[in-house]
């Protein structure tokens, strides 16, 4: 009873001190709208360089045979049986609504031969149509056209491959490679359309044919040697391999890679830009808690007279404590309405569309195998936007404590003396 | 001025007076400069590294090349054409010059590394070893066994592409080389090195050698190399230095200098992304900085509008309790930067000295084919701090300032009721 | 140096033309003519002495060699001038290219990455030593022109590559005199139909028993002051050879 009646007099104390109030709980607003404007950021920029990553490469899950991850050679492939396996391991994948696309792949060593010339590449045959909705190569099409369904002889090539063989769009090139059978055989190919990424490897040495021809060609029918899957997001990669794992268990040549593993490059990448978020955040975070800290400590200096008209009117030391400590929470909790709001809606109103850095760039800039798109779109994740909420908390209420400790011991009469 | 001197003695008074506001203003600006400033240099690291580790693992900051070498690279165009150059000459010039620190003379040519079953094609790199250290890293990245040296048939490989011919340190490779001559030039060398730069491109297709014994092998003379590699003072300025490098040469034999930006302009951008998305997070670190303080000091100058209205009633004028502030401000942050440069120095130059070394938790990994070490490295300009410090003194003053004047026009009867 | 490649192997090609020519029909067709060609191209075995004179922008210089071949799959080049690298040998066999080099004693097999390299500085590529022709597989025929050329009856045909056909060249033309079917000159045309490469017989004379053309010149179309020339000095037929003769031991083996 007495308790509500004290918390009564707490939030009156906080609209009597009206610009106090507002100046403290500004702090605390701002510091926590800035941490979950940053995290925002942060998360976003990973997750599109993951993203962006795994969508020209391997996926965000790997299915592949034993040994081709590191060889790469068409003898490690998954066969008809097994990829028939994988795919009817994803019809029945529990969490199929993680999974976007996917998309089987047969991919080898080669070499593309024009009248100009003849340079050493890597042949993906790819299924048109799942492709277009799982690689970002489709996108980066400079001229021409991706490849589409009932293609036979054609090819999406990189831009720098097309150079060097000095063929463009409807050019006729002849892609040479060993056959399952080992013997060497010709396959001609028409240049569909040509892609430029940026990415060196890509652009000089990549050529995307129809998987029906790569098949027929290779002859391995129904083979292929990676199927890849692409997730709503990649915190779902260890969920998707385990449960996968699970429902291929004792399938003998069956190799299911998450993208951490499969591509280890871009994992130290993303791991290495956390902990310059770390640090980042830990700055940030300090200098937010700091000045919630010396709002409060400021407003608790001058108040040592109104603590001790609170102990003339009757109030126990405790009980003057509490109405401070409930003043602090008070502000506190406003202020994270107030901070939380903010933080969603300055994000929202003004970086909905992302950070757009692309007036900086002609070319593309990319970060292990992955191209960075220049706009980044804040993304929020629920547990770091309780984790900034629970820090503003705590640090509110924390705060809180001291000058509610101080206005419990104050000596009323000295505090009443005429000095502050 | 014997009236303001009296002023600046109040307002000294009065921080003593107040012993705990000043030292939580202090604070509150101290480690708002700490953390700008700590933040700047991360930032500033995170750019140095991506230039460093872009350039001088194998590109140097600037190259010098035939004017015609550029961008067939024939094996044919060397510096000076048929006849070749002076080499020990070109590099004493290029060395005197102010804004170069190193150059290293290069050859390359394009052929065969043979190790027992397996060939591959291999970018035969022909280099100077003991002046190859100084502008490049390439050297350092020798994981296993040790560099090729002049005079002798040692060549390195990188560890990619030594797993795909199955060799180690010891082994004896045979290198292949189309010859100046139209020959097929070709020779047995001693694998003595394996190198490892994390970058997949170079560690599967590059072969090191000194430049006497590829020069040999290719049926060049001495005079004959394709390229200079530089080290210049400041890498942030390469395009300037390029270019007042290419009038110093001269056209005797006829050069081309190129600054790294335009060897690598994927780089630059890189360079240029990184800076502006380190400049949003800056921005943000720094605006709760000035955040802060302008808060902390807004706060205690209202709450002391009681005081202000005391020594107004006492007959000081608004502008001279204005003064007070301003005068207090200024010492208060003059105080507090002290503090916090005396702070924040220390931490800067250990970080700098000693960046904590992540690679126990992660690997390397390549941006725009730049590799990267997993540091977390601090680089400090004078730039930062001072501009830091002087936004951090006028917040604090200027945040004083306005609420003072406010408090000081309340009328003092008013403020005296308590209000 | 542009790398070119040749739609025939070399050695092939002139083993191929240097077999006897079967009697032809009256007015034979355009695919007939070639198809006579392309069957000689798979010839039996042989055994000849080349010298290779190669011009480039940055050097010249004289190569003599042995050439042993059997069928498509299978010969065997090796260097007996300039001393120096005299013993340098190649050996095709079925899709593989492998070099023997005497200075360090080892066998190199040219990787696939390499396959358009020249072979020995020349104008001629490693590839060249490996494609099979299947000319009349691959490629549509039309007699051009039949009739006098310098006063000599020729025929012009012009080969342009069926549409799945995994060759590289947009269109060849060739030349063939219509009294002794001796080819005078074959073009390469890449995808846009400019010329990319010219070969051009000379020197028609009996070699072995038969008319042969003992000179052969190859000219790349961007670099006309370029040459590589082979010139055939010695030249037998169906010699006594088999696929062993094409091992590495072999190739390794001095003299062969």
């Amino acid at each position: 009873m007495r308790t509500a009646a004290l918390l009564r007099l707490s939030l009156r104390s906080v609209g009597r001190n009206a610009r106090r109030s507002a100046l403290t709980a500004a702090a605390m607003a701002l510091g926590l709208a800035l941490l979950m404007f940053s995290r925002a950021l942060a998360e976003g920029g990973h997750e599109q360089w993951i993203d962006s990553a795994v969508r020209l490469g391997l996926g965000h899950v790997a299915v592949q045979a034993p040994g081709f991850l590191e060889n790469g050679r068409l003898e490690d492939r998954l066969d008809e049986d097994r990829v028939t396996r994988v795919e009817d391991a994803l019809a029945g994948l529990d969490g199929g609504a993680l999974v976007v696309s996917w998309a089987p792949r047969l991919s080898t060593s080669g070499l593309a031969s024009s009248a100009a010339s003849a340079l050493p590449v890597r042949i993906e045959g790819v299924d048109p149509e799942r492709e277009q909705a799982f690689s970002t190569l489709p996108d980066q099409r400079v001229q021409g056209r991706y490849l589409e369904p009932g293609d036979r002889l054609q090819a999406f090539v990189g831009i720098e491959l097309a150079r060097r063989l000095e063929i463009e769009v409807g050019g006729r090139f002849v892609l040479t490679a060993q056959t399952a059978s080992g013997q060497v055989e010709g396959q001609l190919v028409r240049v569909a359309g040509i892609f430029r990424t940026g990415i060196q490897e890509m652009d000089e040495g990549l050529v995307h044919v129809p998987l029906s021809t790569a098949r027929s060609w290779l002859g391995t029918p129904g083979a292929a040697t990676t199927v890849a899957l692409l997730l709503t997001s990649s915190r779902h990669t260890d969920a998707v391999v385990a449960e996968l794992d699970r429902s291929l268990d004792g399938a003998a040549g069956i190799r299911v890679l998450g993208w951490r593993e499969a591509s280890p490059e871009l994992d130290s990448a993303v791991r290495i830009d956390d902990y310059g978020d770390y640090v980042f955040h830990g700055i940030l975070f300090a200098i937010v808690a700091l000045a919630i800290l010396n709002a409060i400590m400021m407003s608790v200096l001058s108040r040592k007279r109104e603590f001790g008209i609170l102990q003339a009117l009757g109030l126990t030391r405790a009980e003057t404590g509490l109405v401070v400590f409930g003043e602090g929470l008070f502000l506190t909790a406003a202020s994270g309405i107030a901070g939380g709001v903010l933080g969603f809606v300055a994000t929202w109103l003004f970086f909905r569309d992302g950070l757009d850095f692309s007036g900086l760039m002609e070319n593309t800039i990319t970060l292990s195998g992955g191209i960075i798109d220049p706009v980044i779109v804040p993304v929020f994740r629920i547990d770091q936007v309780v984790l900034s909420l629970w820090s503003i908390t705590v640090i509110g209420t924390l705060a809180s404590l001291y000058p509610a400790l101080r206005a419990s011991r104050l000596d009323a009469a000295e505090a009443m003396k005429f000095e502050q | 001025m014997a009236e303001d001197h009296l002023w600046w003695r109040v307002a000294w008074r009065n921080l003593g007076r107040n012993r705990g506001r000043t030292l939580i203003t202090t604070s509150a600006l101290a480690f708002g400069y700490l953390s700008a400033v700590v933040m700047v240099g991360l930032t500033d690291g995170m750019s140095a590294e991506l230039v460093e580790n872009g350039t001088r693992l194998l590109i140097g900051q600037a190259q010098v090349h035939a004017s015609d070498y550029l961008p067939e690279r024939s094996m044919y165009r060397t510096i000076g054409g048929q006849n070749g150059v002076d080499v020990a000459d070109l590099l004493e010039r290029l060395e005197a010059h102010p804004d170069v620190r190193a150059a290293a003379p290069r050859l390359y040519g394009g052929g065969l590394v043979s190790g027992g079953e397996h060939t591959e094609a291999a970018l035969l790199l022909g280099i100077a070893p003991g002046r190859e250290r100084h502008v490049t890293t390439l050297l350092g990245h020798v994981t296993e066994g040790r560099a090729p040296a002049s005079g002798s048939r040692e060549v390195m490989i990188g560890v990619e592409m030594a797993r795909q011919l199955g060799v180690g340190v010891g082994d004896e490779l045979v290198l292949v080389a189309p010859a100046a001559d139209g020959s097929m030039g070709n020779d047995l060398f001693a694998l003595v090195g394996i190198f490892d730069t994390g970058t997949p491109g170079i560690d599967a297709s590059y072969a090191v050698l000194a430049l006497d014994e590829l020069q040999r092998l290719m049926a060049m003379d001495p005079g004959r190399i394709h390229e200079v590699a530089l080290t210049v003072s400041r890498p942030v300025d390469t395009p300037a230095i390029a270019e007042a490098l290419g009038a110093y040469l001269g056209s005797d034999p006829p050069t081309e200098v190129r600054p790294w930006t335009a060897l690598r302009p994927e780089l630059a951008e890189s360079v240029a992304l990184m800076d502006s998305m380190n400049f949003i997070i800056v921005l943000i670190i720094f605006a709760m900085a000035v955040f802060g303080v302008a808060n902390t000091m807004i706060i205690g100058t209202f709450e002391r509008t009681r005081e202000f209205a005391v020594v107004r009633a006492l007959g000081s004028s608004t502008g001279n309790v204005a003064r007070t502030v301003v005068y207090e401000g200024i010492v208060l942050g003059a105080l507090a930067l002290v503090a916090g440069v005396a702070m924040t120095w220390p931490i800067l130059v250990w970080w700098h000295r000693a960046p904590p070394d992540l690679s126990a938790l992660v690997g390397g990994f390549s941006w725009s084919g730049a590799q990267w070490r997993p540091v977390l490295r601090v680089e400090y300009s004078l730039e930062g701090p001072v501009l830091s410090a002087l936004a951090l003194f006028l917040t604090a003053v200027l945040a004083a300032l306005y609420p003072a004047w406010k408090a000081a026009r309340i009328p003092p009867a008013d403020a005296l009721a308590g209000r | 140096m542009r790398r070119i490649e040749a739609g025939r192997a070399w050695i092939l090609t002139l083993v191929g033309l240097l077999l006897p020519h079967p009697a032809l029909a009256q007015s034979p067709t355009a695919r007939e003519i070639i198809d006579r060609v392309d069957r000689l191209l798979r010839g039996e075995s042989s055994r000849a002495r080349v010298e290779m004179q190669i011009t480039t922008e940055h050097w010249s210089r004289t190569l003599e060699m042995r050439v042993w071949s059997l069928g498509v799959d299978y010969s065997l080049v090796r260097l007996t001038a300039p001393p120096r690298e005299a013993g340098t040998a190649t050996l095709k066999a079925r899709q593989e290219v492998w070099n023997y080099l005497p200075r360090v004693d080892r066998t190199i097999k040219v990787p696939a990455s390499l396959m358009m390299g020249s072979w020995m500085g020349s104008h001629f590529t490693n590839d060249d030593l490996v494609k099979e022709s299947r000319i009349v597989d691959d490629y549509e025929f039309v007699m051009s022109y039949d009739g006098r050329r310098e006063g000599v009856s020729v025929w012009e045909f012009v080969m342009t590559p069926k549409p799945d056909a995994p060759v590289v060249w947009g269109r060849i033309e060739e030349q063939i005199r219509q009294s002794d079917l001796m080819p005078v000159w074959v073009r390469y045309y890449d995808e846009d139909g400019d010329l990319v490469r010219t070969l051009t017989f000379d020197d028609y004379k009996t070699m072995g028993g038969r008319l042969v053309p003992a000179i052969m010149l190859v000219v790349p179309a961007d670099k006309p002051e370029e040459s590589t020339r082979l010139v055939y000095h010695d030249l037998e037929f169906d010699v006594p050879l088999d696929p062993d003769f094409f091992s590495l031991r072999n190739l390794r083996a001095q003299g062969g």
